[in-house]
């Protein structure tokens, strides 16, 4: 009788020891549900930040510092995988392969808001995509037919290409002696540099895209050639003359089927925060 | 007489205890469920639908995103201002242009415009071109590719060569006259009496430094190949043409030169880059060719 009682009537050691298992269970439980919680928060939380940043007006994002913080953070990540390549990591580009310096403020297309910097990002740069900024490129002068897709440019001679280079070299001269408040004159040819205005403005058809006073056109990324900086190569007449003679197209891929939505802005904004150091301590 | 009571069957109801009618019935009521929810589904097949439009899009036609940069972007071209700065009206405006022509676009689709339409059938065909060629687009050419395709192409990256050349021209019936060496023949060009003596005259034909491919249409094919060669200071033989006989006198010729890779390097990634698109494209038609099912008239086969 007593031996049957017993049997019913768990031993202490065997309370304590179920006792200790489930209290071990339920911290588990307790850790997992809490890591639950705090992974849906996180990802709440970037989801809610991905949301703002998409639906807020690009070009006041940078004055947004939460926004601008989250979005400088992951683009940093995009542009050291996408675009690094060509600009370099620190997107100081390359003037031997022609790809631009993000980190100054002298934009080629658009202004240099981030809507302009999306624009690029999105579509590219003569990337066969119908909204890519293709309308121009740099005809090569010293081929017969200098820009295959318009037949109203013509070859240039390699004299009258001289001239334009005289004429180039002498407007940068010019600048830089107005930058330096130096009275100085440029020892350039100036019979040349004025055989090359006459071209630049009349049949060589240059005034076309970088406009007549040649400080070019960022609605079409003619740059602007009186400022001293060269997207290709050092600013010498040689580099010039490979320029002039032989044409420049360059390319940046789209972005816009190959990034997720919230991609763009956060590469924009990174983009943005190169030529804009201050605006990213400002938000730190 | 007492019995043994029938030992307690478990209770349905008590969650501690197993019932195998319970979980018979439980088993029973999940599948019929699953099977009514896949009924369902399979017979008002639709795609997925949401009444949430996404952050990235401004609206959502019949569940086709109108994209918000899209918006952006026209809102800029149509009124020149910026999401800040537009006015509710032009941003109502915009967007009911922008989906009227999304409601188009699907009606278009569902009357196959691109059947009828060439302009749509070339759009869809650059479409369907710039998809295939996406990856070909976007990606970067290591600079080890770009070598080798530089060195395998090297012929294509040369310099244009520069020419002065002087085109001295004589009458036909004075070839018996022209001194056949090639220095008296120089010195009697260069000699303005001899030169008139013969009645010889430069041809005009060329002026200054000429790049070789203008000289080439200016003096014409046989006399371009005549100078091509020629160095500097030096003289042609006396070449016969149907206007007369041509001299050729080489003042300066620098013969088309190799780019080195650095010099080269941004035509190389573009024709890399191009050759690779081509390479998808013809990829992408390859494939769309082996799983259509072409027919082709008696008449064309």
């Amino acid at each position: 009788m007593l031996r049957s009682l017993q049997r019913g009537i768990p031993h202490y050691r065997t309370i304590a020891a179920k006792g200790c298992a489930m209290i071990a269970r339920m911290r588990v439980a307790v850790v997992v549900l809490l890591s639950v919680l705090l992974g849906t928060a996180v990802f709440a939380e970037l989801r809610y930040l991905e949301r703002n940043l998409l639906r807020a007006d690009p070009d006041a994002l940078p004055a947004n510092a939460s926004l601008l913080r989250f979005a400088v953070s992951r683009g940093e990540a995009l542009f050291a995988a996408h675009c690094a390549v060509c600009h370099g990591l620190s997107g100081s580009g390359d003037p031997s392969t022609g790809t631009p310096d993000l980190t100054d403020r002298d934009w080629l297309y658009g202004a240099g808001r981030v809507t302009d910097i999306e624009k690029v990002i999105d579509y590219g740069i003569r990337s066969h995509n119908s909204r890519a900024w293709n309308l121009a490129i740099m005809p090569a002068y010293a081929r017969p037919r200098p820009n295959p897709s318009d037949k109203n440019i013509q070859p240039l001679s390699p004299s009258d290409i001289s001239d334009l280079i005289e004429f180039l070299m002498r407007r940068q001269a010019r600048r830089a002696d107005s930058d330096s408040d130096s009275d100085s004159d440029s020892d350039s040819d100036s019979d040349a540099a004025s055989r090359g205005a006459a071209l630049f403005a009349g049949p060589a058809g240059c005034y076309d895209c970088h406009s007549l006073d040649a400080k070019g056109d960022s609605a079409i990324g003619a740059p602007n050639l009186t400022d001293g900086i060269t997207l290709y190569g050092d600013g010498s007449r040689n580099a010039l003359f490979m320029s002039i003679a032989y044409g420049r197209q360059g390319v940046c891929p789209a972005w816009a089927t190959r990034l997720k939505p919230a991609g763009i802005p956060e590469l924009a904004l990174y983009v943005y925060s190169l030529s804009h150091p201050g605006a990213i301590q400002h938000a730190h | 007489m007492l019995t043994d009571p029938k030992p307690d069957a478990p209770s349905w109801r008590s969650p501690s205890q197993i019932n195998n009618a319970r979980s018979f019935v439980l088993m029973s009521c999940g599948v019929l469920l699953g099977l009514v929810l896949a009924g369902y589904s399979l017979f008002t097949a639709r795609s997925a639908s949401t009444l949430i439009v996404p952050a990235e899009d401004v609206a959502l036609v019949n569940q086709q995103p109108v994209s918000r940069a899209d918006f952006t972007a026209l809102l800029q071209t149509l009124y020149g201002v910026d999401w800040s700065h537009a006015t509710k009206e032009q941003r109502r405006k915009v967007l009911q242009d922008m989906i009227r022509e999304e409601l188009f676009v699907q009606r278009g689709k569902e009357l196959d415009v691109a059947s009828t339409d060439p302009d749509v059938r070339g759009a869809l065909v650059n479409a369907v071109e710039l998809e295939i060629a996406e990856n070909a687009i976007t990606t970067q050419p290591s600079e080890a590719a770009l070598r080798r395709y530089y060195a395998a192409h090297q012929d294509r990256y040369v310099s244009e060569g520069i020419m002065r050349v002087k085109d001295w021209v004589f009458p036909a019936a004075s070839l018996a006259q022209l001194p056949s060496a090639a220095g008296a023949l120089k010195s009697a060009i260069r000699d303005p009496q001899a030169l008139a003596r013969l009645d010889g005259r430069d041809s005009g034909r060329t002026k200054g430094d000429e790049f070789y491919f203008a000289a080439k249409i200016h003096l014409g094919d046989e006399l371009f190949a005549g100078a091509r060669d020629l160095s500097e200071g030096a003289i042609s033989a006396p070449i016969r043409m149907a206007d007369g006989i041509h001299v050729l006198e080489m003042e300066k010729n620098r013969h088309p030169v190799p780019f080195d890779f650095a010099a080269a390097r941004a035509q190389v990634s573009t024709d890399y880059r191009n050759q690779a698109i081509e390479r998808s494209k013809a990829g992408g038609e390859s494939f769309l060719r082996k799983r259509a099912n072409v027919l082709v008239a008696d008449d064309l086969r």
